[in-house]
């Protein structure tokens, strides 16, 4: 490898390069994974209910949706309540709330959803339901952004692996290229080798090994700086982000992704050198 | 022993390289082959090591079918026969120890077996100790006639085949390398010397195969 040191780095780099846009991605993916799952579980549905529903008509409401499957801790917000939450929320603003009276505010059922209830699809279809209920005039519920970012997180999962089949495609033209020009470089010596009997695996197994170091150390280099970068952000940007999101907990790859990562990378780069020398020599 | 029937060879285009070449080679003999330019010299040293196939005829080298051997069995054919290039094929980032070590190196060879053949060999070819840490650039002609010989000899070969060796050097040299090949035929090796310098022949009075446009003459 060593005459031929700039073209292994730029191989090399290029390879990082391209597990570093996968890594990032596995590691967007992962991670706002685990962002949507904990919210999932503050996902609640709130029933306005119509005025004029008296408390027993409420009572009533609430033993059915007890019974109703996916609903847990039916909570009931009078008019009175909920000008007092809102009072309570809106308190630095003093007197300017003073005149408001509790007819303006709807009387509601507020209701967590069941941990079995808590895809996208359950969720709207639950509430969708509940819509139709005589005594509720609206069902609300805060699965709707969940929904979207549910497919920003398909499509991040989806598109991690479709990028890591190209990026083993990249990798084996890349090193099957870099391997090339080493045996061009070593024309002279390979077929000084072949004259005097060296065997096919002595001439060739050095061409394979050089294909699969380039792809490790490229996938190395990969994960340090991914995890460099990881380390960065989740000291100075996560903290600031959980100001609006609540505590995030980041996390980096699991030990057998970034195992299969290097996997994947000796391998894509044994599978260059192979392609390389096949094509050489024909057999 | 060599042994050529009927042996056939044509390159694309319909060239002729080599055609009807029979023959045989006795162990320990000393051969040349002779002949003009274009007459087959190289193409039939070639064949005994498969760096060419020959269309028609059968080829035996010490026992093996050449032209009908597998890709995995032409290795052990190539360690037992020795050759010696034109132009040397000496490389030039590589000192003469590493340029004869890679042969060595290649067939599995310890360090220190390395270094005691490559000591020899360089004996054998009368080369000084200290040319070892040169580059084969910095020594002279005839100096890397001598290192591509000992690397033809290094493991030992049973024949030598040479191609033209002295093509590239003044008559003063071209005895001595001639001189050396015959002194490694003395030691037992069967040689073939292809040169198109008949004088070579008559000076040394040796057994001469000779080829003109691709067929024996003589």
């Amino acid at each position: 490898m060593r005459e031929n040191g700039l073209n292994h780095l730029l191989s090399i780099g290029t390879i990082a390069t391209s597990f570093f846009l996968f890594g990032s991605f596995l590691l967007l993916a992962q991670n706002f994974g685990s962002f949507l799952g904990s919210w999932e579980k503050k996902v609640q549905i709130i029933l306005y209910l119509k005025d004029g529903v008296s408390e027993t008509e409420v009572l009533r409401l609430q033993e059915r949706l007890r019974d109703e499957e996916g609903i847990e801790n039916i909570r009931y917000i009078s008019k009175r309540d909920a000008l007092e939450v809102f009072k309570e929320d809106l308190a630095g603003y003093g007197g300017v709330l003073d005149g408001l009276k509790e007819e303006f505010f709807p009387a509601s059922l507020e209701m967590m959803v069941g941990s079995d209830f808590r895809t996208p699809e359950q969720i709207r279809a639950l509430a969708t339901r509940l819509n139709k209920t005589p005594q509720v005039e609206e069902a609300q519920y805060g699965g709707l952004w969940l929904e979207r970012l549910s497919v920003v997180l398909y499509i991040l999962k989806w598109g991690s692996w479709v990028l890591g089949a190209v990026l083993v495609m990249i990798i084996v033209s890349v090193t099957a290229n870099t391997v090339r020009l080493t045996l061009y470089n070593k024309g002279e010596e390979i077929e000084i080798l072949k004259l005097v009997g060296a065997s096919e695996t002595v001439v060739t197994v050095p061409f394979y090994l050089e294909g699969g170091l380039q792809g490790f150390l490229g996938a190395t280099g990969s994960l340090v700086l991914l995890f460099f970068i990881f380390h960065i952000f989740s000291l100075k940007v996560s903290p600031f982000l959980s100001l609006y999101f609540g505590q995030l907990r980041l996390s980096f790859l699991p030990i057998e992704l970034v195992a299969a990562i290097l996997g994947v990378g000796m391998i894509s780069g044994l599978l260059g050198g192979i392609v390389s020398v096949r094509k050489a020599w024909g057999t | 022993m060599i042994h050529f029937f009927q042996v056939y060879k044509t390159y694309p285009g319909n060239i002729d390289a080599l055609a009807d070449i029979s023959f045989s080679v006795d162990d320990g003999e000393f051969v040349f082959v002779t002949g003009p330019s274009g007459a087959g010299k190289t193409t039939l040293l070639k064949l005994m090591i498969r760096a060419e196939q020959p269309d028609r005829g059968e080829i035996l080298v010490n026992g093996r079918n050449v032209a009908r051997l597998k890709n995995s069995q032409i290795p052990p054919l190539r360690r037992e026969v020795g050759f010696v290039f034109q132009d040397f094929k000496l490389l030039h980032y590589k000192t003469v120890y590493a340029n004869i070590a890679l042969v060595l190196e290649a067939l599995g060879h310890k360090q220190k077996d390395i270094s005691k053949r490559i000591r020899q060999v360089l004996r054998v070819v009368r080369l000084d100790e200290r040319v070892m840490k040169q580059t084969p650039v910095k020594i002279s002609g005839g100096e890397q006639q001598r290192v591509a010989i000992a690397r033809a000899l290094v493991n030992a070969p049973s024949i030598l085949l040479a191609d033209e060796p002295t093509g590239n050097l003044d008559p003063r040299l071209t005895v001595e390398i001639i001189d050396l090949l015959e002194r490694i035929n003395e030691f037992g090796t069967t040689v073939l010397v292809a040169t198109h310098d008949t004088s070579l022949v008559a000076k040394y009075r040796k057994r001469a195969l000779t080829l003109d446009r691709g067929r024996l003459v003589a």
